[in-house]
């Protein structure tokens, strides 16, 4: 169902799930981006686990990155206005996670929205969790 | 033991730092891809609207974590989360100015001892000094038990 309003809304309602990228290649690229492209725990499983890693990771502000693509895929029409996520547990690079998002709050006369967000990993586990506000068009 | 409430009269609200950025569209692009953005005002340089993701804008950092004479905590600090809000579109090309202070400090206790919180603020403006986002960082420090 296309969301273009606030009235496509519907309190209780889930995101569609998204499975992101989380190779090394997409954390590398990302790494490079902002800027932390020296840093080898986000490219290099081998030089990650010789910093007492598990393995290279996932910079957590990706796993943020992730959230705010599955609101803009749910809806064209949001706009992000705050989110905010809490980092529980890495995130290993490689390995797949799932991100799903609840609706927790409408306010029809303004358009906002709340939503609690989770990723997790292979084994269910909550990684990072967190919270978004967003509005959409009063129709 | 760490006093959270003398910490925070000393350091909450006090601005420790001032830095400018110029967003590279080539990099906005890049971070866009690749956290499965697809809407165009992310990945289309002409685009009318093209603009920063949230997760770049939680990206810029401060030149320094802390202001200069905070205390050292003694454990290791762990990277608790990240917030953005975004107030105005943030574009590449133009100056910004990212102004950092320490919005919060505060503590949890559990099991395995007390945690301290550092909510660290940057906050954004354009260059007419426009406020156009905010980025915060939770840093986690797990205090060393006293011997």
């Amino acid at each position: 169902m296309t969301i273009a309003t606030i009235e496509d809304v519907e309190f209780g309602a889930e995101l569609p799930p998204f499975e992101p990228d989380t190779s090394l290649v997409a954390t590398g690229a990302f790494a490079d981006a902002v800027g932390w492209g020296r840093a080898a725990r986000f490219k290099d499983h081998d030089q990650a686990r010789a910093e007492g890693l598990p393995g290279a990771l996932v910079p957590g502000i990706m796993a943020l990155g992730f959230l705010s693509s599955m609101i803009h895929r749910w809806s064209t029409a949001a706009r992000i206005d705050s989110i905010d996520t809490v980092f529980r547990a890495p995130l290993l690079a490689g390995e797949p996670c799932t991100l799903s998002g609840v609706v927790t709050d409408i306010d029809e006369e303004t358009g906002a929205v709340q939503l609690d967000l989770t990723v997790k990993n292979p084994q269910g586990e909550n990684r990072v969790f967190g919270t978004a506000s967003i509005r959409l068009p009063v129709a | 033991m760490i006093d959270v409430d003398s910490l925070k009269d000393q350091f909450v609200g006090a601005e420790f730092d001032a830095r400018e950025f110029v967003l590279d569209p080539g990099k906005l692009v890049a971070v866009a891809r690749a956290v499965g953005e697809t809407r165009p005002e992310y990945l289309e340089p002409d685009h009318p609207d093209f603009q920063a993701t949230p997760a770049f804008i939680g990206s810029l950092a401060a030149a320094r974590h802390l202001p200069i004479d905070f205390p050292a905590l003694g454990g290791i600090p762990m990277d608790g989360g990240k917030a953005v809000f975004c107030i105005a579109p943030v574009r590449p090309g133009v100056r910004l100015t990212g102004r950092s202070h320490l919005h919060d400090i505060y503590d949890k206790s559990g099991r395995s001892g007390r945690m301290l919180f550092i909510v660290s603020r940057m906050e954004i403006f354009d260059p007419d000094e426009r406020h156009v986002a905010t980025s915060d960082a939770r840093m986690v420090v797990r205090e060393r038990p006293q011997s």
